[in-house]
């Protein structure tokens, strides 16, 4: 606002004054289209802060701060300022805005103990609503220290707990509070509710324990069924290491057991203690596999081929791949042999044989149309045992 | 000399004529004759064997009743049993402990030391107090009564306004390592007794208060069964308040899994059965035991009978699945006069509704000739308890336990 230095007082330098207005048009009102943004700019007539004061915008604004938050006063009244700016921003809802407020009155470390007490309290508080929770709780315990008898500290602390979870630590919180003040009815809802959340936390463990006692012996049963049949099985990891064989290999399988393969299926028993697995079938030509999720011991191998081969397969470009023609060979990997598994027997009878080892408790066999040369060459220079029974007495054939 | 050797003669018969014809040795006079060692200013190992012969006299009857007409050696007792070391207070504590078990005792004790309830309540309550759980006992012995119990109430009383007496006392009981020397267990029967008042029951029914829920996961303290005994009467006193059983079926306080936990066992329920149970008697792991003394677990089937008193209370316990449990621990159950008791209850659970009027069983009025006719079955029960009891006593055989059909 421009304004020419009033001289000392007198008619005639009024006069003067006053003529000027004739000529030069008074600069210091508001502009008409603008007035109320101007008027909001007034400290005195302001609706809303601004979020952070800039002393060119806001020369007059920032001049009251100045005086609030003057370095001359003593620590405790500057950090009751603080106090009251946190509040004002936790009011607001701006939590960040209130840590900060609350964090500078901390800084002064004013002498006053109850004061921080309530910095510290209110910080938490604000805290919790950002989501700081151990932040909180530090700050909890921090205003507890100071003042071991601030109930709020203690509700806010027990607050906390009680979203991490941390129920029987609430209980206790609420239990410290409730000694202070035995009727504190914050405390005593908390408090049943934490105690009964935590009841509910112990039983979902039991529950949770129980089911797994209960998966362990299925999968156990399983296994100890697989045993009695005589049917080895292998671990994928098996052979790699030679301590992996010291850990029992009973805790691979059944871990195997549990997760099942990667398609979901897993060796299973019914009603009569009957098996059945999943089952995969490679097709080397090409390139291709069928996967049964649940091939039953019983069943025979023809019965699944003539299922699956009813129509030939979308990727049997020769359409050769009938039931009646194809040939099914189990690969001893140890050896490197191949065993030629008759179409008819059974799944039990095959997995049974001296020389199959299930890997990773899926059985696979290999298939493909006996006559065609593909077959002929995949068979070539590979020791092929083509007579089971013989090759289960160990008779080389 | 004649006169002189009659006078002789007569002091000597007179003697004679004033006590027993034999020079034998009085109990009384042999009792008062420890009174000096017992005194504060005594030589420590002279007050050690003192208390050591005192407490030996405690041990009888006889030598109670003797005791009890020795007013001050009663309270130098006292005033030893407080005393700091070398003093020997943990014996004169002991001594205290079998003379309050005796009811003919308390008149005599009080007589010496009015305050005696007020004292021990001091030494009991101090968390740095070594012989603090003997204090404990003598108030739970003394509290038996309902004189001392009463006298015991005022002091209680007598600490307030700053805080309240009983609320020390739950606090005490509730609080593990209140005091790092005695643990404790004989402030559950003291609680117990003092159940008894309804001043008492108030206090620890007070809806605007935390008090009786802390007491709950004590029923399942298993280092003490005088503890566990008696917390689980102080329950059973309080569920005499009829008023209160909504609120405490209810979640405020949710005592009745607190009652059929210790009842529970390792039962394999299906799935269905389990989710009607109450979630902390769901899922109970297979090493799950029941309540070992026979008496705590009649007390804990009393409690809940007294729960289903009226109506809402019978549905709610029967809503919270206690049928279940029960029917287990029926199975279970080897002592006779407790099999009984949960039978009982099962049939309350399981009945018909009463009829109109019968709402409240606690308020019920039974005609004379009903009344009688009750009494005569139960003394018959009674004697079939007791003959069942002699029949077991005379050809033992182990009870196998879990030997249940399902």
């Amino acid at each position: 606002m421009e304004q020419p230095a009033p001289d000392a007082a007198g008619d005639e330098a009024m006069d003067a004054f006053l003529e000027k207005f004739r000529s030069q048009p008074y600069r210091g009102g508001f502009r008409e289209d603008q007035w109320e943004e101007e008027f909001a700019k007034i400290p005195l007539f302001m609706k809303q802060a601004p979020s952070e004061v800039d002393p060119r915008e806001n020369p007059d604004l920032a001049c009251l701060q100045s005086i609030i938050f003057d370095e001359e006063r003593s620590p405790e009244e500057q950090a009751k300022t603080y106090k009251d700016e946190g509040n004002d921003y936790f009011k607001e809802k701006d939590y960040k805005k209130a840590v900060i407020s609350y964090t500078e009155g901390l800084k002064k470390k004013c002498a006053d103990p109850d004061l921080n007490a309530v910095l510290y309290t209110n910080r938490a508080a604000a805290q919790y609503y950002l989501g700081n929770l151990r932040s909180a709780l530090n700050d909890v315990t921090a205003a507890r220290k100071l003042k071991p008898c601030h109930l709020k500290a203690i509700v806010r602390g027990a607050l906390c707990h009680l979203e991490l979870k941390n129920f029987a630590e609430a209980v206790n919180w609420c239990d410290e509070g409730l000694q202070i003040d035995a009727k504190e009815k914050k405390l005593l809802e908390m408090r049943a509710k934490a105690d009964k959340l935590k009841r509910t936390e112990q039983r979902d463990i039991r529950k949770a324990k129980v089911k797994e006692k209960k998966e362990q012996n299925q999968n156990e049963a399983l296994l100890q069924a697989v045993k009695a049949r005589n049917i080895k099985l292998v671990s994928e990891a098996a052979g790699e290491d030679e301590d992996s064989a010291s850990e029992c290999p009973g805790e691979l399988f059944l871990d195997g057991l549990s997760s099942g393969n990667p398609c979901g299926a897993r060796l299973s028993v019914d009603d009569q203690g009957r098996l059945s697995w999943p089952v995969l079938f490679l097709y080397p030509e090409y390139a291709q596999s069928d996967f049964i999720s649940a091939f039953h011991e019983d069943s025979r191998f023809i019965d699944h081929l003539m299922v699956m081969f009813g129509e030939t397969p979308c990727w049997d470009l020769e359409q050769k791949y009938c039931p009646d023609n194809l040939e099914v060979y189990f690969e001893d990997e140890d050896r490197a042999e191949l065993y030629r598994v008759p179409p008819k027997s059974t799944l039990l009878r095959v997995l049974q044989h001296p020389r199959y080892f299930v890997k990773a408790l899926t059985p696979a066999f290999l298939v493909c149309v006996g006559s065609s040369p593909f077959c002929r060459n995949y068979l070539q220079g590979r020791k092929v045992h083509q007579s089971f029974l013989a090759s289960w007495l160990g008779r080389s054939c | 000399m004649g006169e002189a050797g009659a006078a002789t003669g007569s002091l000597a018969g007179g003697v004679a004529a004033a006590g027993s014809p034999m020079p034998e040795a009085d109990p009384e006079a042999e009792a008062a004759k420890l009174l000096p060692f017992l005194a504060p200013g005594a030589r420590a190992d002279l007050q050690t064997a003192a208390a050591r012969h005192v407490l030996a006299l405690t041990g009888s009857g006889p030598g109670r009743t003797l005791l009890a007409g020795q007013e001050a050696l009663l309270r130098a007792l006292v005033e030893l049993a407080a005393a700091p070391a070398p003093a020997p207070a943990r014996d004169a504590a002991r001594a205290l402990v079998n003379l309050a078990a005796d009811p003919g005792l308390h008149e005599p004790l009080l007589a010496a030391e009015p305050r005696l309830p007020a004292r021990l309540l001091g030494r009991a309550l101090d968390p740095q107090w070594p012989w603090a759980e003997e204090a404990a006992a003598v108030l739970a012995n003394l509290s038996r009564e309902p004189a001392p119990c009463a006298a015991l109430m005022a002091a209680l009383a007598a600490a307030e306004p700053e805080e309240s007496g009983l609320e020390r006392l739950v606090r005490a009981l509730c609080t593990p390592g209140y005091n790092g020397h005695a643990p404790l267990h004989y402030l559950g029967p003291v609680l117990s007794n003092l159940s008894q008042r309804p001043a008492a029951r108030a206090f620890l029914l007070d809806p605007n208060r935390c008090v009786v829920q802390r007491l709950l996961p004590l029923t399942q303290y298993p280092d003490s069964s005088v503890r566990r005994g008696g917390v689980v009467g102080t329950l059973r006193n309080c569920c005499f308040e009829h008023r209160h059983h909504e609120w405490l079926l209810g979640p405020e306080v949710d005592v009745l899994p607190h009652l059929l936990l210790p009842l529970a066992g390792p039962e394999d329920f299906s799935e269905e059965e389990m989710e009607r149970l109450p979630v902390d008697l769901q899922y109970l792991l297979p090493d799950k035991q029941r309540e070992p003394d026979p008496d705590i677990r009649k007390m804990l089937i009393e409690a809940i009978m007294l729960l289903t008193a009226t109506a809402p209370g019978r549905q709610q316990v029967r809503d919270q699945g206690a049928y279940l449990i029960l029917r287990e621990l029926h199975t279970w159950e080897p002592e006779p006069d407790v099999r009984a008791t949960c039978e009982k209850l099962i049939q309350v659970l399981i009945g018909d509704e009463p009829e109109r009027g019968m709402e409240n069983l606690l308020e019920v009025q039974v005609p004379e000739d009903v009344e009688e006719q009750l009494q005569q079955l139960d003394r018959q029960e009674q004697e079939q308890c007791v003959r069942e009891q002699q029949e077991r006593e005379l050809s033992p055989e182990p009870q196998a336990e879990g030997a249940a059909t399902t």
